[in-house]
């Protein structure tokens, strides 16, 4: 195995596509390091005195600082360039999937000792996975072009880390090494009997559970049976035991008060208006009574007014990389949704959680060292 | 074995104009990478220079399974992001203003 290859169901780029990867990482790191830092000073000397001088007040909310931003051909080449650069980013990392599939997916068929995969075609994906790919993976994370394919997976599972840059941890776990901090910090729950992560892709952030919960039955869901194909192959290259299966978090199969625990790892904001509520009250459906829910995502819910760039900058997702929910997501009353589906109210909380990341300055660091977690138990009588 | 499978490479959505056009953001992609290419080849180069360094011979196996060690790591790390600062010094440029 390579430096690059974190466990055995991870394919081993060539020399040409392990050093385009990592230019796609430097760049990144550069966009964060060196020029996303000089959009604030650079607003503030040349953008925001312009709107003054011709309205005699400073921009007011998000969208006038963006009909202002929109224009700025300065500003727009730092956009421009954070977004070819996650476009650069999967096709460097598609080139080495590709090229290693037919052998991937054989080796995938060697790893299913541990835990089960139950996939059910029947499984409709939602409209909001399929209207646009999400992070502007090219095909989503559902599309499968050959028998057993797991290519979705993979390439999610190797362009983390150059997302990221490093900054995930060789499993990928920081988000759900986040939640489990806040758990053992927070909260008092006993060594569930049973876990659920929904929305879990490739299982990276449903094993870390298995870890701190050894004797517990992990299971996560997801709709993307590659997704699940891989989540399952490599746990087992890992050596954890989970329990996959293909179905969808808005109606699942499991019978009521199945699970003390239920994660979610970034979903929420992938997901719908109607979706939303829906998911809410399944997880309640799904709890014993006493258990809890946590969801980690990238939003926080603001109370107080914040500086109008700031809330701007930290759009640039939605926008730019297909992450059209965010923005409605962080209007929606969740409160509401979270006191309607039965959760007591006392112990819904929007909190955030304290990811241990390596890198804090500009871009990635502003958007996932403090994430954004939403917490709330089912009650305590049956 | 299956046929050479071909993954999807363009993602569905909406596709925003950022410069003036079209035409002006799509070369910008194009110079992003051709850059891209000149620090493969330079990696590359690199490489070939620390095998022979090493041995008189090499296969192609050899390059494809070199190890850079640390110092060369954060060697060609550094020389990216020399790279990336002259290409992109014009934008760079213009954000200090």
């Amino acid at each position: 195995m390579t430096s690059k290859q974190k466990h055995s169901m991870q394919p081993q780029p060539n020399h040409d596509e392990s050093v385009r990867q990592d230019f796609v990482t430097d760049l990144r790191a550069f966009l964060t390091d060196e020029i996303y830092p000089k959009i604030t000073p650079y607003y503030e000397k040349n953008v925001e005195p312009e709107f003054i001088k011709e309205r005699n007040r400073k921009p007011k909310d998000k969208s006038e600082v963006r009909d202002l931003m929109l224009k700025d051909k300065s500003y727009q080449s730092w956009s421009l360039l954070q977004r070819l650069s996650q476009q650069m980013m999967f096709t460097a990392v598609i080139d080495t999937v590709e090229r290693t599939l037919d052998d991937l997916i054989e080796r995938s068929k060697q790893h299913n000792s541990l835990g089960t995969l139950e996939l059910d075609n029947e499984v409709e994906i939602p409209k909001y996975l399929t209207a646009y790919d999400i992070h502007q993976q090219p095909g989503g994370y559902h599309t499968e072009k050959i028998e057993d394919d797991i290519a979705p997976g993979v390439v999610y599972d190797i362009s983390l880390p150059i997302y990221s840059r490093n900054s995930m941890g060789d499993e990928n776990d920081l988000l759900s090494q986040a939640i489990i901090g806040h758990m053992q910090k927070y909260i008092k729950l006993p060594e569930p009997e049973r876990m659920l992560d929904i929305g879990c892709a490739i299982g990276n952030s449903t094993l870390p559970f298995a870890k701190i919960f050894p004797n517990a039955e992990i299971h996560g869901i997801d709709v993307a049976s590659p997704c699940l194909r891989y989540a399952h192959a490599r746990a087992n290259a890992l050596g954890v035991t989970a329990h996959f299966s293909q179905q969808n978090a808005e109606q699942t199969n499991f019978e009521n008060e199945t699970f003390d625990l239920i994660t979610s790892c970034l979903l929420l904001h992938e997901t719908s208006h109607d979706a939303i509520p829906k998911i809410i009250n399944e997880a309640y459906r799904l709890l014993k009574p006493g258990g809890w829910m946590m969801h980690l995502d990238v939003y926080p819910f603001h109370r107080e007014a914040i500086e109008p760039l700031y809330d701007f900058l930290k759009d640039w997702e939605i926008i730019n990389n297909n992450e059209n929910f965010s923005g409605a997501l962080r209007n929606m009353n969740l409160q509401q949704i979270f006191e309607d589906a039965g959760f007591i109210k006392d112990t819904i909380e929007f909190t955030s959680a304290e990811a241990d990341g390596q890198y804090t300055k500009g871009y990635t660091g502003d958007f996932y060292l403090k994430l954004p977690i939403y917490l709330a138990q089912k009650p305590n009588i049956p | 074995m299956n046929a050479k499978i071909e993954l999807p490479r363009i993602a569905k959505g909406k596709k925003p104009i950022y410069l003036d056009d079209r035409s002006i953001d799509n070369l910008m992609a194009m110079i992003m990478t051709l850059t891209q290419e000149i620090s493969v080849l330079r990696d590359r180069l690199d490489t070939i220079e620390h095998l022979l360094a090493e041995k008189k011979t090499i296969s192609l196996e050899d390059i494809d399974t070199f190890e850079p060690s640390d110092d060369l790591v954060k060697q060609r790390k550094e020389r990216r992001q020399l790279l990336l600062k002259r290409v992109l010094l014009p934008i760079e440029k213009d954000l200090e203003k």
